[in-house]
């Protein structure tokens, strides 16, 4: 189509648009009816927006909405590609259904490794599956930023919602370190803090499902932890208040990630039927279990970054 | 168990008159009472009505001398509405429970209690678990009025179960109900012409047919169980998806200006928001109804979603109903 004849139908198009509103029809109506001069890519997403206006669409119990997770596939995929230019190892160490625990290391502010790693997934598993995620609860009092993690699969970091999510045979990404992965200065990195007291290898015996270690290399990267200001976190209400090079000096551009060079590697999965649900109360067990998770990641990760060579060349 | 003599608290009320009148076409139930100030809202058959206040001590003598076995305490206000203030409000919810609970300690026939209590004893936290369990009331401090009232309500009935052992105890943690025929604080929101919605949020909401919250009772009244049972539709559903539904268009307050706004706007008559619900919008609430399954025995008819397009289908401006069914189904 020339350009002329473009501008011309969207002229068209507005011209009809305007008419329907003056005409009292409302704007879902009005899209419908100045669309049908459109070509037929153009009348398709005009009658997705339509849908999506008339809330005809659908999101699960969990606020997973798989439309809009399509919609902004495109920004993920060239996050994936171009600009951390991902390399993924070992997928076929995720089962390819039912029940699985991922545990990961965890760098940066914004769950981008969750992301990352449910894009994997989603692209390289020969059976691809959409994880959820656990998310710091904190990110959950933030306007768009709560809604948008929803949307896409993130659930606040909690053991009810892991429990349930498994109970309904998901595959669930939980980062064990927690915010102390999340606060750990630059010159930290990839050196895993403690796992806590192991929650989430009780929540996995619990459910008798297998845990698979992720070490992901790249995501530590992103945001370079300098330094951080406790008056700040304190006026805000946060866990903690990153200062990086780029945050908070540039405001909102401050959360756009530095271009580092990614790897994931999906490590051999730990069963943990065979203890049977009593084992979560084994103190012991969970300990050893958690630290056995904990040196899996750690090596893998350690491989992974020699593997990388450059950071971000 | 047949034979059943019943007494149903507030039955004046949508859900009190409703519920009487499940009963009464109900051959298991040979006697029903229904206490209120208020007429009740159709004309019922062969209900007895007793014109008492639930906060006059002297229902203790009516309900002994009605000889129940069952009392359905219906009488809890769970929203500001326009002729009630919120003193008025306190008082029927913690005194009127209280005056029920001496009465039910004087009628020696009495053997069971239900109460349709409220689910927002959870409150609406953004770090909350996205589904509550029954044991997870203590998670986090109870933040308003109505919180604490209801706080107060369960404290009674926990207190009065563990004195009363032969007594069965039925806490009914109720989520909004919804519906076309029903008239309540979501429903007033989802009418007013313009909606206000906090700005960047869309909070996950359950609701429960007006249906399924009368069958839900008569279910509780039929298998007692001990203890707190939450009732819902299952399934959530997402608030901007259920405001686009209703066809109504919003308008996005940032958070720290929503209630300041929500205000003024309820000054120049649109509904009224209380500070539960305002919470409510902000970051929503759901519960797991695995107890209310299967111990009461009772699957709602109605998911969240087809309950909200119920109600959406009654009032829908525009012919897209059978769409949403689709999406729904």
């Amino acid at each position: 189509m020339a350009a002329g004849q473009g501008i011309e139908v969207a002229t068209l198009f507005l011209r009809g648009l305007r008419g329907g509103l003056d005409a009292g029809l409302d704007l879902p109506q009005a899209l419908a009816r100045s669309a049908s001069g459109l070509p037929r890519g153009a009348r398709e997403r005009v009658r997705g927006i339509r849908r999506r206006l008339d809330g005809d669409y659908q999101e699960d119990e969990w606020g997973f909405d798989g439309e809009f997770r399509d919609a902004v596939e495109p920004v993920f995929d060239f996050l994936y590609d171009a600009w951390w230019r991902v390399r993924v190892s070992g997928v076929e160490n995720v089962p390819g259904h039912g029940r699985a625990l991922l545990a990961a290391n965890h760098g940066g502010i914004l769950p981008w490794d969750a992301t990352m790693m449910s894009v994997a997934l989603m692209r390289e598993h020969p059976l691809p599956r959409q994880p959820r995620f656990l998310v710091l609860d904190w990110a959950f009092e933030l306007p768009f930023i709560s809604s948008t993690i929803r949307k896409v699969g993130g659930v606040v970091a909690s053991p009810h919602n892991a429990l349930r999510l498994l109970g309904q045979d998901e595959l669930v990404a939980v980062f064990p370190e927690g915010v102390k992965g999340m606060a750990k200065p630059f010159a930290q990195r990839y050196r895993l803090q403690r796992f806590g007291r192991g929650g989430f290898v009780e929540i996995a015996l619990r459910a008798g499902a297998p845990i698979v270690p992720v070490a992901v290399v790249g995501s530590e990267e992103i945001y370079p932890k300098l330094g951080e200001s406790r008056t700040l976190a304190r006026a805000v209400g946060a866990p903690f208040f990153p200062l990086t090079p780029l945050f908070p000096w540039l405001g909102p551009l401050g959360a756009i990630p530095l271009p580092s060079r990614w790897r994931i590697e999906f490590c051999a999965p730990i069963e943990t039927a065979s203890y049977g649900p009593e084992g979560a109360d084994d103190r012991g067990l969970v300990l050893e279990l958690s630290e056995q998770v904990r040196q899996t990641i750690q090596r893998a990760v350690l491989e992974n970054v020699v593997k990388r060579g450059g950071t971000f060349v | 168990m047949a034979g059943r003599r019943v007494l149903v608290t507030g039955v004046g009320s949508y859900i009190g008159t409703g519920l009487a009148r499940r009963l009464e076409d109900h051959p298991d139930f040979d006697y029903v009472a229904g206490l209120d100030t208020r007429p009740s809202r159709s004309p019922l058959e062969r209900t007895e009505l007793i014109e008492a206040d639930i906060r006059d001590p002297v229902i203790a003598t009516l309900i002994a001398q009605a000889e129940v076995d069952t009392v359905v305490h219906n009488q809890i206000v769970r929203q500001p509405e326009p002729g009630t203030s919120s003193a008025t409000m306190h008082d029927i919810n913690v005194i009127g429970s209280l005056q029920l609970l001496t009465a039910c300690e004087r009628s020696p026939s009495v053997r069971s209690i239900v109460i349709r209590g409220s689910a927002g004893i959870y409150g609406s936290e953004p770090a909350a678990p996205q589904f509550f369990g029954e044991e997870m009331t203590r998670l986090y401090p109870l933040r308003t009025r109505f919180q604490r009232d209801i706080g107060e309500i369960e404290n009674y009935f926990l207190t009065f179960a563990r004195r009363h052992p032969h007594v069965t105890c039925t806490m009914l943690r109720y989520q909004p109900a919804i519906g076309p025929s029903l008239e309540t604080q979501i429903t007033r929101y989802l009418s007013a012409p313009v909606v206000p919605t906090y700005l960047g949020y869309d909070p996950r909401l359950q609701f429960v047919h007006e249906d399924d919250a009368l069958d839900a009772l008569v279910a509780a009244i039929r298998r007692p169980v001990r203890g707190a049972v939450n009732v819902a539709g299952p399934g959530t559903i997402g608030l901007t998806r259920l405001v686009r539904m209703a066809g109504r268009p919003t308008l996005p307050v940032p958070a720290p200006l929503f209630a300041s706004t929500a205000g003024a706007l309820g000054r120049t008559g649109l509904p009224r928001l209380s500070p539960d619900f305002r919470n409510l919008l902000r970051y929503g609430r759901a519960v797991d109804t695995t107890r209310l399954t299967e111990e009461v025995g009772f699957t709602p008819r109605y998911s969240t979603p087809a309950a909200a397009l119920d109600f959406v289908a009654r009032h829908a401006p525009r012919g897209m109903v059978p769409r949403l069914k689709r999406a729904v189904a």
